[in-house]
């Protein structure tokens, strides 16, 4: 843990049940500013759902949530959980936490330049032409500036998924959340999104990346962490997790990812 | 008097009366086609209250206006109302009976009638908006409001053409019922027409020729839009 | 406050009507049910000699108001002296027939149009592994692409059920006391529009009740294969094939 870079998210005890399903017992994890995680684990690890409760897509019914410093406010329920109470501070936290969805979720009734507009114009209020100078340059950077006038279902899914990742960058985050970007793309598009992910990372985002890709977990990320039936089971650096193998779990869940991709 | 002196324009001729019935045909469905879509989406979005009693309320509505016949209704607005107004009238010293315009009664009736119909239209078109595209508003900062007005008004009235375009059919049908009452309508002009001249048959044949003239361009018009509609939603690009 | 010896003597003026609204919904249904399966199988037709007139038929009667159909037989048909003469004119002369006759033309349209959506629904598939196995055009009607088209058009009719009931109060335009006919006379006698309305309308409520009830049984009989499998069916384990040794 290094004392220079900042906390740019930090989350403690995490916990999140849906009906009688304990998802979440408790997940703790610092991004300092710069970092790439990966989130690796099983299905049903809870992984996604973690992700979620960061910038309250859901809530979780336990747990502290700190982005920049700044702590969301929650209210506590007699039955023992918890609702944001400040709701205004919990948009103004999402603005500056961008997210990247699996579905892509690109807005099917505004063209790929609108899309990217929307979150600076609409909800930071910046003015129109900025927007779009701006959202032309982002859209530069993931090369699809020439399909800007395109509505998304005319793109394939990767480069729906590149607009994507403009559209969350347009806000300027803290923090980028990207929630298994590469796992509904066939597999000759994946290469694509990763590419545009690995530049964020060499810029030094900070980004918290939900994934099956080993190749980027292992190759890109400075950290690694491995959840397992709701809890943090393994983590560290990829050196640490890939080559030290820290846990029978671990061991486990390498071992049956290689037998898939020998197949 | 041979059909084209039927319908010519001028004094002993029909066909100035029937086009301005049409007219007033198109601005009743009009008229009662905005007030269905106000009432539409309150019962709309009762039905998806997660409150038990709105969403019974929303039900009521759509019994009764889907169940009872038109004629029902438009009586019970136009006598009821009439009673009501009149009442009101006397309570302020007024004599006699009092008429309620038979326009503002029609577009109540069949608009209230079409609301019934809009409400499942806007239902299905706002269950078919993608939660995902949602969701992505909520993670950029979207207020509840923003989130509305942005991406769910848009989407709903999108998936909801269709079925707009059927009932907006529906209501034009619907509004030869409002002749009972007396409002210069097409019904109304084909049989006050049909009746002077003794020449039934024709004016009647007339008046639905005039009636499929407004169905059919309706229709096609509705086509046109619910194509470029589509358009942006299709694999090959602008 | 409530006038009660008003409502129930209203209610029961009503209820002599209703026979007359019962017979003329009946009649209008299997008279357009009939007229509309020999409609539907002109649109399908390959050739444009039969389904050209067929979706002219449909238009025609999707496409125009109810009332104007129905003033277009009564009064306009009663012009000529040849439908006069005609054997036609025994049913013809009367409102009863010309409102049942009309309802039954415009049903038919809409009904065929519902039977249609119905044939198209039927999986390619089927009729191909029906093809298959040698059946011949009748047997692949009946065993397959009937039942299918019955289904899938059942609740779509519900809905054409209860417009029809609602459009026989059309009827009363034309002089036939049915339901609503006796109901515009009370109210224009006594102007108590409210209690009568509701008698009225509570009458229609329930026979919509009804319509909507049998359809249900209709399509509980006809589906079980879409029913829940049953409890007492215990789950065999698969058998095992007989291995190579």
């Amino acid at each position: 843990m290094s004392i220079q870079s900042a906390s740019a998210l930090s989350v403690t005890n995490i916990q999140k049940s849906f009906g009688s399903a304990h998802v979440l017992k408790g997940i703790d994890l610092d991004a300092h500013k710069g970092d790439v995680i990966s989130i690796l684990g099983a299905s049903g690890s809870g992984k996604s759902t973690f992700l979620r409760c960061i910038n309250l897509l859901e809530t979780p019914d336990q747990g502290i949530i700190r982005v920049n410093g700044e702590v969301i406010e929650m209210k506590q329920h007699v039955d023992g959980r918890q609702t944001p109470s400040n709701n205004r501070q919990v948009e103004r936290m999402r603005s500056s936490l961008g997210m990247v969805f699996q579905s892509f979720n690109l807005w099917s009734h505004m063209t790929v330049l609108q899309n990217v507009i929307e979150g600076p114009m609409r909800v930071l209020k910046r003015p129109r032409a900025e927007c779009i100078e701006e959202a032309e340059a982002l859209l530069h950077k993931v090369g699809l500036y020439e399909r800007r006038d395109y509505y998304p279902a005319h793109l394939s899914g990767g480069q729906q998924q590149r607009v994507a990742i403009a559209r969350a960058l347009a806000m300027n985050p803290q923090v980028m959340l990207f929630d298994e970007p590469t796992s509904a793309l066939d597999p000759e598009l994946v290469g694509e999104v990763l590419r545009v992910m690995r530049s964020l990372a060499e810029e030094g985002r900070t980004m918290l990346v939900v994934t099956h890709e080993m190749g980027f977990a292992r190759h890109v990320s400075n950290r690694v962490v491995f959840m397992h039936g709701g809890l943090i089971d393994a983590q560290g650096t990829p050196t640490e997790l890939f080559e030290g193998l820290p846990t029978e779990r671990f061991r486990q869940f390498v071992s049956s990812h290689n037998d898939r991709s020998a197949e | 008097m041979n059909l084209l002196q039927l319908l010519s324009f001028g004094d002993s001729g029909w066909g100035m009366a029937l086009l301005k019935a049409t007219g007033m045909t198109v601005i009743l469905t009009l008229a009662a086609l905005l007030v269905g879509a106000v009432f539409g989406s309150l019962v709309a979005a009762a039905k998806l209250s997660r409150r038990r009693s709105l969403r019974g309320l929303g039900n009521l509505y759509s019994i009764l206006f889907r169940g009872i016949p038109e004629l029902l209704v438009i009586y019970l607005f136009y006598f009821g109302g009439a009673s009501v107004v009149t009442a009101v009238g006397h309570w302020f010293g007024g004599e006699g009976y009092i008429d309620v315009p038979p326009f503002l009664v029609g577009a109540l009736a069949v608009g209230l009638i079409s609301g019934s119909y809009q409400a499942e239209v806007y239902r299905g078109a706002f269950i078919a908006v993608s939660r995902g595209e949602l969701e992505a508003g909520m993670a950029i900062g979207m207020s509840r409001a923003m989130r509305f007005k942005r991406i769910l008004v848009p989407q709903i009235l999108r998936y909801a053409l269709p079925g707009l375009g059927n009932v907006w059919q529906m209501s034009l049908k619907d509004s030869a019922l409002i002749s009972v009452i007396g409002l210069v309508e097409l019904m109304r002009a084909s049989q006050v027409a049909a009746g002077s001249t003794r020449q039934y048959f024709t004016f009647y044949i007339i008046g639905g020729a005039l009636y499929l003239i407004l169905t059919g361009l309706s229709g096609r018009l509705f086509h046109m839009a619910e194509a470029r509609v589509r358009r942006t939603r299709q694999r090959s690009p602008v | 406050m409530i006038d009660f010896p008003f409502l129930a003597d209203t209610m029961l003026k009503l209820l002599a009507a209703l026979p007359t609204t019962l017979s003329i919904f009946f009649c209008s249904l299997v008279l357009g049910l009939a007229l509309s399966i020999g409609i539907v199988s002109l649109r399908v037709s390959r050739w444009w000699f039969f389904s050209y007139p067929a979706r002219f038929y449909i238009m025609l009667f999707r496409g125009t108001p109810l009332l104007i159909q129905m003033f277009l037989i009564y009064y306009g048909l009663g012009q000529f002296p040849a439908i006069r003469d005609s054997f036609a004119w025994v049913v013809l002369r009367s409102p009863y027939g010309c409102a049942v006759v009309s309802l039954a033309l415009c049903t038919a349209g809409y009904t065929a149009e519902i039977i249609r959506g119905g044939l198209l629904s039927v999986p390619q598939g089927q009729i191909e592994a029906g093809k298959a196995i040698g059946m011949s055009p009748w047997e692949l009607l009946y065993r397959i692409i009937a039942p299918v088209t019955l289904r899938q058009a059942l609740p779509a009719y519900s809905t054409e059920a209860i417009l029809l009931v609602k459009s026989t109060a059309l009827a009363s335009l034309v002089t036939v006391w049915d339901v609503t006919g006796v109901a515009q006379q009370i109210i224009q006698r006594t102007y108590r529009t409210m209690e009568v309305f509701i008698c009225a309308a509570l009458i229609y409520l329930v026979l919509n009740y009804l319509v909507v009830r049998a359809v249900a049984w209709l399509e509980y009989r006809l589906s079980p294969h879409l029913r829940e499998r049953p409890a007492d069916v215990v789950k065999k384990s698969s058998p095992t094939l007989p291995t190579h040794s």
